[in-house]
């Protein structure tokens, strides 16, 4: 396997060719599985075996015929600086990205792969193309092959553009931080469990729909049940649902934890962060500093008594796959956040520069939308229960309760070079930024903001944007033009 | 405020954006967006009537009126804002970068320096065909939000725009 030539078309491993079958299968599932579920209920029609085996012997042979056509399509090779990607029988696709314009290569495993022993190999760029971009089964010498000629011809380009006398390469990987099963037992307990309960709330729900569909009558029967039980009860019963609801919660977290972050490591080497972790779906993220655009950090009530924070490294995304560019590190201490907030910004000097508060006036946005506007609408239908009264007054007070956290978690601290922008409400969320990597600013203002000489300001980078909310407009105007002056004197490239 | 230049050295002379010395946008763009309207309001009322002659029982007058009156105020705002917002809707060239204004109640300014543009379009919509105005639309790698599009600018104007910003990404590559 020592010489593995890139420069000609290869095809995936030969054992790409299980992955790609199974994959395609798990996709006809995924699509037909609600057909099948009535099919099978219908029992008339499960009556004719003869037919059944016929129709799934024919969409195994089409599976199967689809794999097989699908690797012999399926080629990729480096050509004059340039990844090549052909795919596609019906129609066929040629993927053609410079090398300089490549991201990052990421390498993932599930359990398919795991078990094939082959990996996927992911190929990120700044580009539409991103998601198109990916071998599903390579061999693993093969992967590092094609993962070291993509990074190298990167880390050459880079230096041969900045070589300012940083002559001291470490090449030895640093562990910086390592996360233990009390970690993640801490980290799934911190979780916010009010989130998690809506996606199962949701997901309960889907189910629920789709089976009431199939059992329409015994639903009804089954819920009328349920509305007589309900309004039987009494006070402790429902305690009893909120606590069962939230040991669910906590569980569903912790088990969603332990999959994602089990044996969590991230590692430094040279200008790159490494990130590993997975339980099942193994994922290996590079993430090269110059690439983040954004750091944000975060913690709530119960983090801040383990002490931990939720660190994510913001990249430049193209729009469609933003959530699966995220690289993040839960469960950092302290000393972890500090380190890398001194890697990626340097030393920090924001540390005693003022903070400025977003003005009051935005509390009393905020109550009206979160505390008045709901009331106000739920009124014409409540009305005539007196309940409602109490019930409204004490949303009124809570939500100002809440606006009032807002408020006080927003503020920003801005010096020549960096931007550190806070905002929360139960948990507090910090973001920093270098202002040359903005990418566009905008002003925004209405004409109550107007009256009272206040403005809004969003700073768009290649990961997202920060929104400064309610601060005084000469100020806003003051940090909009400085914004634009120090992004258009940068020579500096944003990635 | 005075506080802020403590924590910020702002060197002196930082050029300002005047929002006065915005160009304008073409006056028939303004008609394109008469028209916008005027295709809106038959939608409504064609989507109204419709629901009239297909709902069976008969609506109380005093909801028929609420209706009515609601779908007159939404028309009657939208042409308001329309002719008032216009004026207000504006583009900057500077020397570094291309800003863009817009909006009466929700006043937006949107400012992207050259050396951070991805790539420039031209546009022409059905109707600015037939008046003769295109829209020129510039992206950054910073995704829909950061992305920033000028309409109603006639068509040799957008052309030029559109040459004289692709020379200047070209001189940052």
């Amino acid at each position: 396997m020592n010489n593995i030539d890139l420069t000609k078309p290869s095809r995936q491993s030969i054992k790409g060719l299980i992955f790609i079958f199974f994959q395609s299968i798990r996709q006809a599932v995924r699509m037909f599985w609600a057909l099948v579920v009535v099919l099978v209920i219908q029992k008339n029609l499960m009556d004719n075996k003869l037919i059944i085996g016929i129709s799934l012997l024919a969409i195994l042979a089409l599976l199967i015929v689809h794999s097989v056509l699908f690797y012999l399509n399926f080629f990729f090779y480096v050509e004059k600086g340039e990844f090549i990607l052909k795919k596609g029988y019906l129609r066929k696709k040629i993927l053609t990205i410079p090398i300089d314009r490549i991201q990052s290569v990421n390498t993932k495993q599930n359990l398919i792969q795991q078990m094939l022993d082959v990996v996927a190999l992911e190929i990120d760029t700044a580009g539409t193309a991103g998601k198109e971009l990916k071998i599903h089964a390579l061999e693993k010498p093969f992967a590092n092959a094609l993962h070291d000629l993509l990074s190298k011809e990167k880390t050459v380009n880079i230096s041969s553009e900045e070589q300012k006398g940083n002559t001291i390469i470490d090449t030895k990987e640093k562990l910086i931080l390592k996360l233990t099963p009390i970690d993640l037992l801490k980290i799934g307990i911190s979780q916010n469990h009010f989130r998690t309960g809506l996606i199962i709330l949701a997901f309960g729900f889907q189910i629920f729909n789709q089976v009431q569909d199939v059992f329409e009558e015994k639903a009804e029967e089954y819920s009328n049940e349920f509305v007589l039980f309900m309004s039987n009860s009494n006070w402790a019963l429902i305690t009893f649902l909120l606590v069962f609801f939230l040991v669910i919660s906590i569980g569903f977290s912790l088990f969603r934890t332990l999959l994602k972050y089990y044996d969590f490591k991230l590692l430094k080497k040279e200008e790159t962060y490494l990130v590993e972790s997975g339980l099942i779906n193994k994922r290996n993220v590079i993430v090269p500093h110059n690439k983040i655009q954004e750091l944000n950090w975060e913690t709530g009530p119960i983090k801040r008594q383990f002490g931990i924070y939720n660190l994510v490294f913001k990249q430049a995304v193209s729009g469609q796959n933003a959530k699966a560019k995220l690289v993040d590190a839960p469960g950092c201490l302290t000393q972890h956040l500090e380190l890398l907030k001194t890697d990626l910004f340097g030393e920090d000097k924001l540390l005693e520069t003022k903070r400025f508060y977003s003005n009051n006036y935005y509390f009393r946005r905020l109550w009206i939308l979160y505390g008045w506007l709901p009331m106000i609408l739920a009124t014409p239908f409540f009305y005539s229960e007196w309940l409602f009264y109490g019930g409204a007054f004490f949303w009124l007070l809570a939500s100002a309760g809440y606006c009032y956290l807002i408020l006080k978690k927003h503020y920003f601290k801005i010096n020549n070079d960096q931007i550190r922008i806070s905002s929360g409400a139960i948990s507090h969320k910090w973001k920093q930024m270098e202002l040359y990597k903005i990418q566009s600013v905008e002003f925004r203002q209405t004409i109550f903001q107007k009256r009272r000489s206040l403005a809004s300001l969003s700073l768009m980078n290649a990961s997202g944007s920060m929104t400064i909310p309610y601060i005084d407009e000469k100020m806003a105007k003051q940090i909009y033009d400085y914004l634009l002056y120090r992004t258009e004197i940068s020579e500096k490239r944003w990635m | 405020m005075e506080n802020f230049s403590n924590s910020i050295i702002i060197p002196e002379d930082l050029p300002e954006i005047e929002t006065k010395t915005f160009d304008l946008l073409d006056k028939k763009y303004l008609k394109i967006l008469f028209l916008w309207i005027i295709i809106f309001i038959l939608f409504l009322t064609g989507a109204f009537t419709t629901f009239l002659i297909l709902f069976d029982e008969k609506i109380p007058t005093s909801i028929l009126i609420i209706i009515i009156s609601i779908l007159a105020l939404i028309i009657a705002y939208s042409i308001l804002i329309t002719v008032f917002g216009f004026p207000k809707k504006g583009y900057l060239v500077r020397e570094k970068d291309l800003s863009y204004q817009k909006g009466l109640i929700y006043y937006k300014l949107i400012t992207v320096p050259f050396n951070r543009i991805q790539h420039v379009e031209v546009n022409q919509g059905i109707l600015a065909k037939i008046f003769k105005l295109s829209s020129v639309k510039v992206y950054t790698a910073g995704g829909n939000a950061s992305d920033l599009s000028i309409p109603g600018l006639p068509v040799e104007i957008a052309q030029n725009l559109k040459s004289f910003l692709s020379a200047k990404i070209s001189e940052h590559e």
